[in-house]
């Protein structure tokens, strides 16, 4: 019955909204936890270390809780989707800054180049999560470095601006570079992904369109730290 | 470059407001503020503690969560306080909301916060953000002063002057392009506004920009062109609440009523706490005969806009109507006393509510209660016959004829054809009262001279004034504007005479004060007069307080 099923999609709706801020609090305490951690004694102790690995899942999950809200807009078509031209530096401190504490705490060198007064036209908060996923997800991949960069698109007749996430961990398992440049797309569950970080990146990056073009995301192995590199193209 | 956290900005002189229902975020708010030695932080946990803070103490940035709980939002807090003149010109106000909503990319300068910012809010996040719209309020601040005194044409210079800058590099661009768009447009420049809209949309596919546009065809009158951008604002998603506003505004007035009704609910489904939305649903509604729904949506409208500006006559007059026609006679009578009580500081609503009881008693069969009421309230009706809102007016007339009031019903439907002469419907809808109480040729006579009079009275005023008359001129369009206060031609006119005076004879802050009373007013009850903004532009030309 269509009341039945207004209902559910009601409940799971503010379900996921509870359950998001929850987690974001919970994420918080534990930011807190690893941030009074630093500079006293030694770093690596069990008890940080399982801290570290708790922040990470409740950010994986707060992140995909976040990317399934805005999915679930974009498709019932209220997703208010406002691009502007939006300084690039903000955005970079902005998501450097929700993944500090999990690299201070693990000690990860977290690096970030961009060029001053470069401004990009996008969405800022669907780009803003895509930019911070790619850097959690490299955070835990990396064995020691994790780079964002953002540059002005110079290839050939390109325009707008690509932003990049690498690290010099093992780099992408090939079933993941096959999804990640669209070969499939879906659930694989032999390995655990549900897909749900790349299908987000992707949906985010098609849903940018400027003079004809239209963004993407690209996933490949090597770059300038010989690990996984991320990319998402914007027009 | 290794990235460590910024260091905090320098907040010691700036005084901040937090406006948040939940201890812990007013905790982690504060928190974060102190770290950066904020001077002054006070905080309201409720919209009502809010707003009395506002009445106090101007604040430099307010820090306002979207969702309060029950009763007022954010955004009515903004909403009111920028109505009411509460905020500096310089002041920053931050929406703080745990997602993205529809409200966010809508509305137009007076209703926009500065910025949003989207929960979990960390220090990186409200720092970058604080020192960016400070930097962007401090240079927009004489532009908003500017505007706030109604110097249009001054306030569109400023951008222009900044926009010109080139050394600058404004990192605000667009923001300053957007605003002198909306500028131009209050000047009566739409060709300026849509040679900006129209450079934007060059570039990218912009919601604002196009809704710009959509809102220059509306006012010029064309209706299909304003209809094809709306739609294509809206086709692809429905978060654009402006715009489904725009869009039903102009399928009502193209006569597509269904239309209309489909494009308010989608917006209600999306926004439902919007008083003026849920009005011109009732309306739409009532005229395509589905009572239901018409008074559901008046309810809603007069429940949401009570206690804030937004609240009217409108809704509880059309909700007393809809409920009559239902053949609820008791519900309508409650909604009158509603309207009493509620717009207590309204004379004409004290009135109204009275003299609209008089189809409530006819209807109840209680026909000596209606005779009596129409006899008590004649001599108010007949003296207040030009302030009383035109739709009250079509609704009484006919039943103080059915009462034998020929003279009360008169005085109303002659201001009514005063006030409106060049309104052809309104004409129309009048005489068809007589019509059916049999007296055609009786109303024929009184509204065809009502009208005579305010043609005769613009014609005068012209020739008087081409004669170079303008002293006589001004005194007789000034003794008919008594007569008739809502007469936007007239109104407009008066005002144009009083500038060519002032234009000859220098600034006199009285006639500058009557020019600003005649265009408000004339601006409410024709949005679309492209005059207005005209006129006043030329006032502001006369003013010696151009330097910038």
């Amino acid at each position: 019955m269509s009341t039945d099923k207004l209902n559910l999609s009601t409940f799971l709706l503010s379900s996921i909204h509870d359950m998001k801020n929850s987690l974001g609090v919970m994420a918080s305490y534990l930011e807190d936890a690893l941030a009074e951690g630093v500079g006293q004694g030694p770093v690596d102790t069990p008890a940080r270390r399982r801290t570290a690995q708790a922040l990470y899942e409740a950010q994986r999950v707060n992140n995909h809780l976040i990317q399934l809200l805005a999915l679930y807009k974009i498709d019932q078509a209220f997703y208010p989707f406002d691009p502007q031209d939006q300084p690039l530096c903000d955005l970079a401190q902005e998501a450097l800054a929700r993944a500090r504490p999990l690299a201070e705490s693990e000690g990860i060198a977290l690096d970030c180049d961009y060029p001053e007064n470069l401004y990009g036209w996008l969405d800022y908060e669907l780009v803003f999560g895509v930019v911070v996923q790619a850097l959690h997800n490299a955070l835990h991949y990396t064995k020691s470095r994790v780079r964002l960069t953002f540059e002005a698109n110079n290839e050939i007749g390109a325009t707008g601006i690509v932003i990049r996430v690498e690290d010099d961990g093992p780099g992408y398992p090939d079933f993941l570079l096959a999804q990640g440049n669209g070969a499939q797309q879906g659930i694989n569950f032999n390995t655990g992904s549900t897909g749900l970080g790349l299908y987000f990146a992707d949906v985010v990056a098609r849903m940018h369109q400027a003079g004809g073009k239209i963004g993407r995301i690209h996933l490949a192995n090597g770059g300038q730290l010989g690990g996984g590199r991320f990319s998402l193209e914007l027009p | 470059m290794t990235i460590r956290s910024l260091p905090p900005p320098d907040l010691s002189k700036t005084s901040f407001l937090i406006v948040e229902d939940f201890e812990g975020m007013r905790a982690i708010l504060r928190d974060i503020l102190n770290r950066a030695g904020t001077g002054r932080i006070a905080e309201a946990s409720s919209a009502v503690n809010a707003i009395s803070m506002l009445e106090r103490t101007r604040y430099d940035v307010i820090l306002c969560d979207l969702h309060l709980g029950q009763g007022k939002n954010g955004q009515d807090i903004l909403e009111e306080a920028r109505h009411r003149g509460l905020l500096a010109p310089h002041a920053v106000w931050l929406m703080v909301s745990s997602e993205k909503a529809a409200e966010m990319v809508t509305g137009t300068v007076e209703s926009r916060p500065d910025d949003y910012l989207i929960k979990p809010i960390t220090e990186t996040l409200l720092f970058t953000r604080l020192i960016r719209q400070i930097a962007k309020k401090q240079a927009l601040a004489p532009i908003e002063a500017a505007m706030r005194e109604h110097e249009y044409l001054k306030a569109l210079r400023l951008a222009e002057i900044q926009l010109e800058d080139k050394r600058a590099q404004t990192p605000h661009i667009w923001d300053l392009k957007r605003l002198k768009a909306e500028l131009a447009m209050h000047s009566g420049e739409h060709g300026m506004a849509k040679a900006i809209y129209e450079e934007a949309l060059n570039l990218r596919e912009l919601p604002w920009a196009r809704l710009g546009l959509a809102k220059i065809h509306y006012n010029e009158g064309r209706l299909n062109d304003a209809h094809r951008e709306l739609k294509a604002i809206t086709d692809g998603n429905r978060a654009y609440l402006e715009a489904h506003d725009w869009l039903a505004r102009t399928l009502d007035k193209l006569g597509d009523l269904e239309g209309a009704q489909a494009m308010l609910e989608r917006a209600l489904k999306t926004s439902p706490r919007a008083p003026l939305r849920q009005l011109h649903l009732g309306e739409v509604a009532l005229k395509r005969g589905e009572l239901t729904a018409a008074a559901m949506a008046f309810q809603s409208s007069i429940d949401l806009a009570r206690k804030t500006p937004l609240k009217s006559m409108q809704p509880y007059l059309a909700l007393s109507q809809t409920r009559l026609e239902q053949n609820d006679t008791n519900a309508a009578l409650s909604t009158l006393s509603a309207l009493s009580i509620d717009m207590h500081d309204t004379p004409a609503a004290k009135l109204l509510a009275n003299a609209m009881q008089i189809p409530v008693r006819l209807k109840s069969g209680e026909r000596n209660l209606a005779q009596n009421l129409a006899q008590d309230l004649a001599k108010l009706l007949c003296s207040e016959a030009q302030h009383l809102p035109t739709e009250a007016v079509f609704n009484l007339a006919p039943h103080l004829l059915e009462l034998g009031d020929k003279a009360t019903a008169n005085a109303l439907l002659g201001s009514l054809a005063s006030n409106h002469h060049e309104h052809p419907e309104h004409l129309e809808r009048a005489q068809a009262i007589y019509t059916a109480a049999g007296l055609e040729s009786e109303g024929r006579e009184v509204l065809q001279s009502a009208a005579r009079i305010a043609t005769d009275i613009m014609n005068r005023g012209v020739k008087l004034s081409r004669e170079g008359n303008l002293d006589e001129a001004i005194e007789l369009t000034r003794e008919a504007r008594a007569q008739m206060p809502n007469n936007a031609r007239l109104l407009l006119n008066h005002a144009f005479l009083l500038i060519a005076w002032m234009e000859k004879n220098g600034r006199e802050s009285s006639r500058v004060q009557e020019v600003r009373e005649c265009i408000q007013i004339a601006r409410k009850l024709k949005p679309e007069e492209k005059r207005a903004g005209e006129l006043l532009a030329r006032l502001e030309l006369l003013g010696n307080d151009f330097e910038v």
